[in-house]
């Protein structure tokens, strides 16, 4: 291959901070789910990359195995969200401060 | 083991009387005055072992090597314990007629028993440690029975002046009895003159008689730590006589007579002793004649006399000072308790000036005062004349012509301020419904008075009446030594008194021929003694003063000179240089140093803590935002350890 | 190196998109367009089974399953209205914080020393087991080697199932659920009072 795998780990990291700044400054609790897909999805980018460079297909399998967590994961997450904003009038993080000490 | 009960039956008195004194009531008297008769006999009965060579000793245990308790009787604590069981029986007595009727009759008994265990326990140890035990409690007693009638503002602070001033003396003495136990050892009186001299050098026993004698002078109310002693006077008539006049103040004399071979060894300190007594003699002198209250020319009198003998026990005339110190516990207390025979009789009233003419309501009193009068004045035949002539000649033959000077002049004044209580008192007319301003008081509310005193129950009314027999008998038993005692050393180096203390004591540092016979001596002091009779006589006794002794009595009030007025200003610079200072720090430490430095530190853990918990719960937002910023920071330190530590560079 | 340098900007524009778009569905969309990127990008590096499960299960089911929630949380006559803003400056730090681990990211991984393989065997069919990538490789390694992950990953599967069901699923047949249902639609009540005294 003709790109080094750092590239390939570079673009990674800027999915991985585009993905923190979404989670962190949005308050729709959906956009902040699929900025964590967009995290997950950052770290399998760098995985494959790595298993490329090593010609080692451990990387595959764990990035199969990241995908089924995460799809696990979304599909919770999602029934929490939908549960939680069922009723409410601001699908809106903020309001849910009830840890507020 | 009789010494052992001498002094544990006052002690056991107190005891009782204290813890059952609501429920004895009238009987606490009998049993106080019983409990200090006993010892009296016992001591009597110990005078043979007494008085054989060693003395009585009586070793109670031991407790570090050099630290054995016990107590003795030797030849100078046995006078010292008979005249407080012996005089302290007699006031016991009294007292059972003087406060009759008092609110805290077995509340009295219980002090003063306490008092006379302090006090034997004093003069009965045989080591330092025992004498300081004592010493501390009978200030405790003092403290105790000055404010006995403590719903009188002025007793109470009279009563802490005393203890303060005797805390002060505390600190000289005890820091001296440290030092000597510290370098010789031992605690016990015999090893302490055994060693004393090769474990001091000259200045450092100079500087150990002088700690002793800081609490001498304290106690026995030596200038300049006197001015507690006019005041004591607030306590009852029966303690100024036993406490104020004929022991407690005595300590001092009993200690600088105990330790008479350190003193001896220190030509020094014996200069100092001597000079202080001497100055105190003369201007406790000078300023009774400037008193009106009885009880304080008496107290006055009293400093000046304990001077005498100050001065008599520093220059090494140690017989002569104890002596006088014999006569004049009689003789004071005898003046005391006629005093309070009138006192009682005029309803409380305490000031000479408006008395008068009492000789033929209380010829009683007016023997017994007399008596005692002649008897301090040193009129010749009656005691107090042998025991001054013993002390001043003995001043003058240890080669202090100065110190014999003040004291004959000091002898003088004494005839003459004495015989003026005695004529104002008892001649003239009486002059008890005189308006008080008229004799030129300002302040009669400021004489005992009934209701200033809780002397009287409620509802009883004051009276005039002859005393009773519990105060007459006393007075009269006292009378007959107040006379014949001086007796004892009549007849130079013969005389019993000289053969009773031959040899115990060391003899004084220089020994020189005076440069007058003794007759000679004693006939200056007769001499001055008679002036001194003389312008009393002519200023009060005399017909023609006694005529217009109202104006003349108002003169002498308004002419008195300030400075003896405010006994030469000593209660004014103590107030100055002491207590505003201290009740300044006391205020300044309530002003800002409580509220501000103890307040503010416990205020500020507080608040600090509050402070804390403030910004954690700042953390707590409840947003999760917040908190995914959080976890977002933690990854960045993990990602930083790694890149850290496992980035091996290219 | 063209394509590389393509699907890199796409996949962050699509990225940045996603993160800042106005609307939900928006951001699906723009999720979308990363996802399949992201499994060209995997097909670069001959990760061929992986680009095809990315697009099936991320794009196909994933991103579905957030339309519906979507969908379900718009009924209503204006979805999707946001309170105030209770931590109004959070962006400045959380860029920063976000900076950070990029930059420390993308340090370790230029000071990683790197060796790259050359594989033996580009050009394999898909059922040869001996190609790097390929169906048949990923396939013996997943059923050989990494046999207990798999079981266990259904086992998670099998769990956010259940989990689902029970945090979701809580449609009460009878009279509660009649009265639940009866509510007239667009009245929204605050999640949460704010029920702490101060």
């Amino acid at each position: 291959m003709t790109v080094s795998p750092e590239s390939y780990v570079a673009l990674s990291a800027v999915l991985f901070f585009i993905g923190v700044v979404g989670v962190i400054a949005r308050r729709n609790p959906l956009i902040m789910l699929m900025s964590i897909e967009l995290l997950f999805n950052a770290a399998n980018l760098a995985l494959v990359a790595y298993a490329r460079a090593w010609v080692n297909n451990t990387g595959h399998i764990f990035v199969f195995l990241v995908i089924t967590v995460a799809a696990a994961e979304a599909a919770i997450g999602l029934a929490i969200v939908a549960m939680t904003f069922r009723r409410s009038a601001h699908v809106d993080v903020d309001e849910v401060s009830a840890l507020r000490g | 083991m009789l010494l052992l009960l001498v002094l544990l039956s006052p002690l056991l008195g107190a005891v009782v009387l204290w813890a059952f004194g609501p429920q004895l009531r009238s009987w606490a008297g009998p049993i106080g005055s019983a409990l200090i008769g006993v010892p009296f006999l016992a001591t009597v009965a110990l005078w043979r072992d007494a008085t054989a060579a060693g003395g009585l000793h009586l070793g109670l245990f031991a407790w570090l090597s050099g630290w054995t308790f016990g107590l003795q009787l030797d030849r100078l604590s046995l006078i010292w314990s008979l005249i407080i069981t012996g005089v302290g029986f007699l006031i016991h007595v009294y007292s059972m007629g003087y406060m009759d009727g008092d609110r805290a009759y077995a509340r009295f008994f219980a002090y003063m028993n306490f008092f006379v265990f302090a006090m034997l326990l004093l003069v009965l140890s045989d080591n330092v440690v025992g004498l300081l035990v004592g010493w501390g409690l009978v200030g405790l007693a003092s403290y105790f029975l000055i404010g006995f009638w403590f719903e009188r503002p002025s007793a109470v602070a009279a009563a802490r002046k005393a203890f303060v001033m005797n805390v002060v003396g505390d600190v000289g003495i005890m820091f001296a009895v440290f030092v000597i136990v510290a370098r010789v050892g031992s605690i016990g009186y015999a090893d302490i003159f055994t060693r004393f001299s090769a474990a001091f050098t000259a200045n450092e026993l100079f500087l150990v008689c002088l700690g002793l004698f800081i609490g001498c002078a304290a106690k026995s109310a030596q200038i300049p730590l006197h001015t507690w002693l006019p005041d004591a006077m607030e306590g009852p008539t029966p303690v100024s006589a036993l406490i104020h006049a004929a022991t407690m103040v005595t300590a001092g004399v009993y200690l600088v007579a105990r330790f008479a071979p350190l003193w001896s060894a220190s030509a020094d300190a014996q200069e100092l002793v001597g000079v202080i007594g001497a100055l105190t003699a003369i201007a406790g002198a000078i300023l009774g004649c400037a008193q009106w209250d009885i009880k304080r020319i008496l107290a006055y009198s009293t400093m000046s006399q304990i001077g005498y003998m100050i001065m008599g026990v520093g220059i090494g005339a140690y017989d002569a000072g104890v002596f006088h110190f014999l006569t004049h516990a009689f003789f004071k207390a005898q003046l005391f308790l006629g005093a309070g025979i009138v006192i009682h009789a005029l309803a409380n009233e305490q000031d000479v000036r408006r008395m008068g003419g009492l000789r033929t309501r209380l010829p009683f009193a007016f023997a017994a005062m007399g008596v005692g009068v002649l008897a301090i004045s040193g009129v010749p035949g009656f005691s107090g004349f042998f025991s001054k002539d013993a002390v001043v000649y003995g001043a003058l033959a240890a080669g202090h012509p100065w110190l014999y000077a003040v004291g004959v002049v000091t002898a003088g004044i004494t005839a003459y301020y004495m015989f003026r209580l005695l004529f104002v008192t008892f001649f003239g007319a009486y002059r008890g419904d005189v308006d008080p301003s008229d004799l030129g008081i300002r302040h009669p509310e400021l004489a005992g008075t009934p209701e200033s005193s809780g002397h009287y129950a409620e509802g009883e009314e004051p009276h005039h009446h002859a005393p009773s027999l519990l105060m007459s008998v006393p007075v009269g038993i006292l009378i007959l030594p107040s006379i014949f005692i001086g007796w004892l050393d009549a007849g130079g180096a013969n005389a019993p008194w000289q053969r009773f203390f031959a040899g115990f004591f060391p003899h004084g540092a220089a020994e020189v021929t005076p440069p007058l016979s003794e007759i000679a001596s004693t006939a200056m002091v007769f001499v001055v003694v008679a002036i001194g009779f003389a312008v009393a006589y002519v200023r009060y006794g005399a017909p023609a003063a006694q005529r217009d002794a109202v104006a003349r009595l108002r003169g002498e009030t308004i002419r008195m000179p300030a400075v003896l007025v405010n006994a030469y200003y000593f209660d004014a610079a103590y107030d100055m240089l002491l207590v505003r200072p201290a009740r300044a720090i006391g205020a300044w430490y309530v002003r800002v140093f409580d509220p501000h430095v103890l307040d503010a530190a416990v205020r500020e853990a507080a608040i600090s803590a509050q402070w804390l918990g403030h910004l954690f719960r700042s953390f707590q937002t409840g947003l999760v935002r917040a908190y995914a910023l959080s976890i977002a920071f933690g990854v960045v330190c993990v990602v930083a350890y790694y890149a850290l530590a496992f980035g091996a560079g290219r | 190196m063209i394509a590389f340098w393509i699907l890199a900007v796409v996949l962050v524009a699509s990225a940045v998109f996603t993160v800042t778009a106005k609307k939900p569905v928006y951001s699906v969309v723009g999720l979308l367009v990363n996802f399949i990127a992201l499994a060209a990008t995997y097909l670069t590096l001959q990760a061929e089974f992986l680009a095809v499960i990315q697009i099936v299960v991320y794009s196909g089911a994933i991103l579905i399953l957030f339309v519906f929630v979507i969908a379900l949380l718009s009924s209503g006559t204006r979805p999707f209205e946001v309170g105030p803003d209770k931590a109004p400056r959070i962006l400045i730090p959380a860029v920063a914080i976000a900076l950070l681990t990029l930059a420390g990211l993308t340090v370790t991984a230029l000071r990683t020393p790197l060796t790259v393989i050359q594989s033996t065997s580009t050009n394999g069919t898909t059922g040869d087991a001996n190609a790097f990538g390929s169906v048949a490789n990923f396939g013996v390694a997943l059923f050989t080697t990494n046999l207990l992950p798999f079981e266990v990953t259904a086992f998670i599967l099998m769990v956010a199932v259940i989990g689902v069901v029970l945090i979701a699923g809580d449609e009460t047949p009878g009279e509660e659920g009649a009265r639940r249902r009866k509510r007239r639609p667009g009245v929204r009540e605050p999640i949460v009072k704010d029920t702490l005294v101060r």
